[in-house]
């Protein structure tokens, strides 16, 4: 598809010079042709929204588009890429602060704060692996999509370290929210609804981040063995316990589940684990290890690793390597269930029984990775059924396009709060014009 | 009054007695006061410089009551103020002369508790405190811990996204709760989020929390509790300057420490702490900082020293360690009790409550002294240094002519100071009325219009908590239209008040 020449040439800005900048065709593996807008500041993205709302043509956002294929077709092929926009606007350590364009590579972003020693402490999900994709993505994409790894249960989310973000409206206007410092109650915190937005709300330009320091030493205790409801016991009494445990899950025993790398030969083949971790000083962290060895003691004897084999560890749960693209498990569909944390293994044990699916508990059970067997609706009633009954919610993360054809990839709302939700949408963009239909099922047209 | 609210509509006025019989048909017996003796608890908040009575009061006990009212005075265009313990220091319950009062102190009950998931799930009208008080015995507590926390009420807490000395380690409010029962003005009950880590969809309870009542009645919340640190302990440091405490500070998070707590108190704050509840604080320094770290024994032992080494290293005059609970509370107990210390040394003052970036600390303090003398007044400064969050107190004499105003204009001048180092208007204490006119100074037209079409889609009508958070009252009608572009002022004919 092409976009009408009135859309070329609304989007000129400068010398034609600018315009060839601008515009660029790329040919995506979907096999059609894509008009791509390659925007070079947030006046460009002002400028390309403001044409499309005039042509009521929609927008695809993209950074580096590693996450286009989690949720729906939308209904376009202009695609307003930012990932031009990529460079650190600042970077101050002793802030605890980095504001970052929203195209700024996230690998690149993570080697930046790394070298002061410091991190997103939200551990961000590498989708790469999980997804097939050759790049882990952008800022902007990380908050957009709003996927926390383990440490999530001890500090937070995406949403819970975006301070401040300056994002062009589906009105074509730049307005800013939030700022550049931790304590701030200046207005609503439109920065809650950016994070996990899929791009739906306003595209972001520039984003203040709160980093952490890297904790000194980490260690991590193993139970192996454990039944998956003990395996939850078992996390609920550590994540209950006064020391401080950043990290709960469990790799349930499975017939399915190769050697994968990361866990190396710390998982085994197929046999259950159970992962708990302590950060911080080194006298600390090695203190509680001990502390928690005795509480958990009733659960069976543990072991432990420390600092680069427990991070790889933890690496390979965050980025869910068990069910990466690549392995065994590549072509199942992947489900991400939330849901409260002591109900994770009786959701979990039944959900497998019923499909023969494997799975990965993080979260202390509150959230657990479901790869199931090929079905042409990914089980979604039955997985929508069960995380219903205990109160979670589940989303498609990985699934073809044909299965995402067929069902709701982001759990449906209850009336009212669907209702709320579509005029929260529509406050930041009245006609639809970014990422139309991502959300929801048969809403692209 | 600096501050202009809304015109009253006095088509609604003229229609008191008929409002009144309505709201008692929905909440029986006591639960709606109209007598202007009984009214008079109402009618200001922790903002005492304001007041005004409201049209009712009504105290609803259940959600369906709360649902009730809201649909009665969205169908007869009421508008309604939410109130919590009324403790907010920004005048956001401040009443509205033609509006009902709606007062969430019935909703007392802890619905649930649950430590397998870690969450309290409660009514809006339980303090702070209690909810820790509730949990205690199992050595579990909620983290956010406002100054008033004995008598502010976890919905407020929640309406003002409240923070206190703990949440730069363990966050605010927004951090630590994950649903919601939110009544919108319409009547309409919602449940959002729940004990899950994460909601579906949009994150509604984060945009709802910091909201200030302008978005929804909140009747129940679900929020998260940790366990207790195992120990805590406190350095009391002094500086000859500013400068070097600020220094201290910026070490301290630099090495990767982040502590419970980390105060800092100026030479005028010190001294009226000092005399009031007599901690020991030196009184021939520039600045004190108080210091908590806690967690394992081990670890806030090895912490103490680090921060003791840094704190040599930056020039302290004077560094002291509790050894005990007592003393560790001792060195508490002075800057806890620096608000009312101030009250002792000046007949009134205002607190302000901008928020920096930590480094712009030395700029700022210099700026507010410049300040000082413009405007002729004391100023006493109690810090957040941690975060960044400044609470200056301005000292005043509401008795001598035109010194309220000129404490007001000092204020005034000083957030306008935050915003231009970089930082913002309010770090916890929330916009109401006290900076609602000085929003224009952080953010742009566009800016509050995105913020107020979000309003829209809670409350089209504009009904619930007017006047509060934005200075320009707008249609949402003319809100939603795309006619709003840069350069141009929008609405410029619409009134300001």
């Amino acid at each position: 598809m092409y976009m009408p020449a009135s859309w070329r040439s609304r989007i000129c800005r400068g010398s034609s010079d600018a315009t060839n900048e601008l515009l660029s065709l790329v040919n995506f593996d979907t096999g059609s042709v894509v008009d791509t807008l390659k925007v070079r500041d947030a006046k460009d993205v002002e400028e390309v929204v403001r044409a499309a709302i005039a042509s009521e043509q929609p927008l695809e956002i993209i950074g580096h588009g590693s996450k286009r294929s989690i949720g729906h077709a939308m209904a376009t092929n202009a695609v307003l890429d930012v990932s031009a926009l990529s460079a650190v606007t600042s970077y101050e350590p002793n802030e605890l602060i980095v504001t970052l364009q929203a195209g700024a590579p996230l690998a690149d972003v993570l080697s930046l704060i790394d070298a002061k020693n410091q991190q997103f402490a939200f551990e961000p999900v590498n989708t790469a692996p999980l997804l097939g994709t050759p790049v882990s993505g952008t800022i902007g994409g990380m908050i957009a999509a709003g996927l926390a790894g383990p440490r999530r249960i001890r500090a937070g989310g995406a949403r819970d370290h975006l301070l401040g973000a300056h994002a062009v409206s589906g009105f074509g206007d730049s307005f800013k929210t939030g700022g550049k410092v931790v304590k701030n109650v200046t207005g609503y915190d439109l920065c809650k609804l950016l994070a996990g937005s899929w791009g739906t709300l306003s595209v972001m330009t520039e984003v203040t981040l709160k980093v952490m320091p890297k904790p000194e030493a980490e260690r991590t205790l193993l139970l192996r063995g454990l039944e998956d409801a003990a395996a939850n016991k078992a996390m609920t009494a550590a994540l209950g316990s006064p020391f401080d445990v950043s990290g709960a899950a469990h790799l349930p025993k499975s017939e399915l589940r190769a050697k994968v790398e990361g866990l190396g030969d710390i998982a085994g083949q197929g046999e259950a684990l159970t992962m708990l971790r302590l950060e911080g000083i080194t006298a600390s962290a090695a203190h509680r290890a001990g502390s928690l060895r005795e509480l958990l003691a009733p659960f069976g004897t543990s072991t432990l690793v420390e600092d680069g084999a427990s991070a790889a560890l933890w690496a390979a749960i965050r980025d869910v390597v068990p069910f990466a693209a690549g392995g065994a498990l590549g072509a199942w569909p992947v489900w991400r269930i939330v849901c409260p944390p002591a109900s994770g293994a009786a959701l979990g044990v039944q959900l497998a029984r019923e499909t023969g699916g494997d799975l990965i508990y993080d979260w202390g059970g509150g959230l657990i990775w479901a790869a199931l067997p090929p079905k042409s609706d990914a089980h979604a009633p039955l997985v929508r059924t069960r995380a219903n009954a205990v109160g979670g919610h589940a989303t498609l993360i990985r699934a073809a396009e044909d299965v995402r054809r067929m069902v709701d990839v982001f759990q449906p709302q209850a009336p009212g709060i669907a209702a709320l939700s579509e005029r929260v949408r529509a406050s930041f963009d009245p006609k639809t014009i970014l990422n139309r239909g991502r959300l929801t099922r048969g809403a692209a047209s | 009054m600096a501050i202009m609210m809304p015109a009253s509509d006095q088509a609604v006025l003229a229609r008191r007695a008929e409002i009144i019989a309505a709201l008692r048909a929905i909440v029986p017996g006591e639960g709606v006061i109209d007598s202007a003796a009984e009214m008079r608890a109402y009618e200001s908040d922790g903002l005492t410089a304001y007041r005004q009575p409201p049209m009712v009061v009504v105290l609803p006990d259940t959600t369906e009551q709360v649902s009730l009212v809201l649909k009665y005075c969205a169908a007869q265009g009421i508008k309604v103020v939410p109130r919590g313990s009324g403790t907010s220091l920004s005048g956001g319950a401040l009443p509205l002369e033609d509006g009902v009062l709606l007062g969430l102190g019935k909703f007392k009950r802890i619905r649930e508790i649950d430590f397998d998931n870690r969450v309290v799930v409660t009514e809006p009208g339980v303090t702070n405190l209690a909810i820790s008080q509730a949990v205690a015995h199992a050595g579990f507590y909620y983290a956010p811990d406002p100054s008033s926390q004995i008598a502010c009420s976890i919905g407020g807490n929640v309406a003002e996204n409240s923070g206190g000395v703990h949440c730069l380690k363990y966050g605010m409010t927004t951090n630590n709760v994950l649903g919601c029962e939110i009544v919108l003005m319409s009547g309409e009950i919602l449940r959002i989020g729940g004990k899950s880590a994460e909601n579906s969809g949009y994150d509604l309870m984060g945009v709802i929390t910091g909201s200030e009542g302008l978005l929804g009645v909140i009747t129940e919340i679900t929020v998260r509790i940790l366990q207790k640190p195992e120990t805590a302990r406190a350095l009391m440091v002094g500086f000859a300057q500013v400068e070097a405490a600020g220094e201290c500070v910026a070490r301290i998070i630099g090495a990767g420490i982040i502590p419970g707590g980390m105060e800092m108190m100026d030479k005028p704050a010190i001294h009226a702490a000092e005399a009031f509840v007599h901690a020991g604080y030196p009184l021939d320094v520039e600045a004190l900082l108080i210091i908590e770290l806690d967690g394992p024994k081990i670890e806030v032992d090895e912490l103490i020293t680090r921060v003791e080494t840094i704190a040599n290293a930056c020039g302290s005059t004077s560094c002291q360690i509790s050894t005990s609970e007592a003393e560790r509370n001792l060195f508490w107990a002075g800057r806890k009790a620096a608000f009312p210390a101030v009250g002792r040394i000046s007949p009134d003052y205002l607190c302000m409550d901008g928020t920096i970036p930590r480094g712009a600390l030395p700029k700022a303090l210099a700026r507010i002294r410049e300040l000082s003398e413009k405007y002729q007044l004391g100023c006493a400064n109690v810090f957040h240094a941690g975060d960044g969050n400044l609470h200056p107190l301005i000292l005043y004499d509401a008795n001598k002519p035109g010194e309220i105003e000129r404490a007001e204009a000092f204020g005034a001048d000083i957030l306008r100071a935050c915003v231009e180092f970089g930082g913002v208007l309010t770090g916890e204490h929330g916009v109401g009325i006290e900076k609602r006119d000085l929003m224009p100074d952080m953010f742009s037209e566009i800016d509050l219009n995105q913020q107020q079409r979000l309003k829209c889609a809670f409350d089209s009508q504009g009904l619930l908590n007017p006047g509060k958070v934005f200075p320009t009252l707008h249609r949402c009608a003319e809100l939603g239209r795309m006619h709003v572009h840069a350069g141009k002022l929008a609405f410029p004919d619409l009134p300001r008040f």
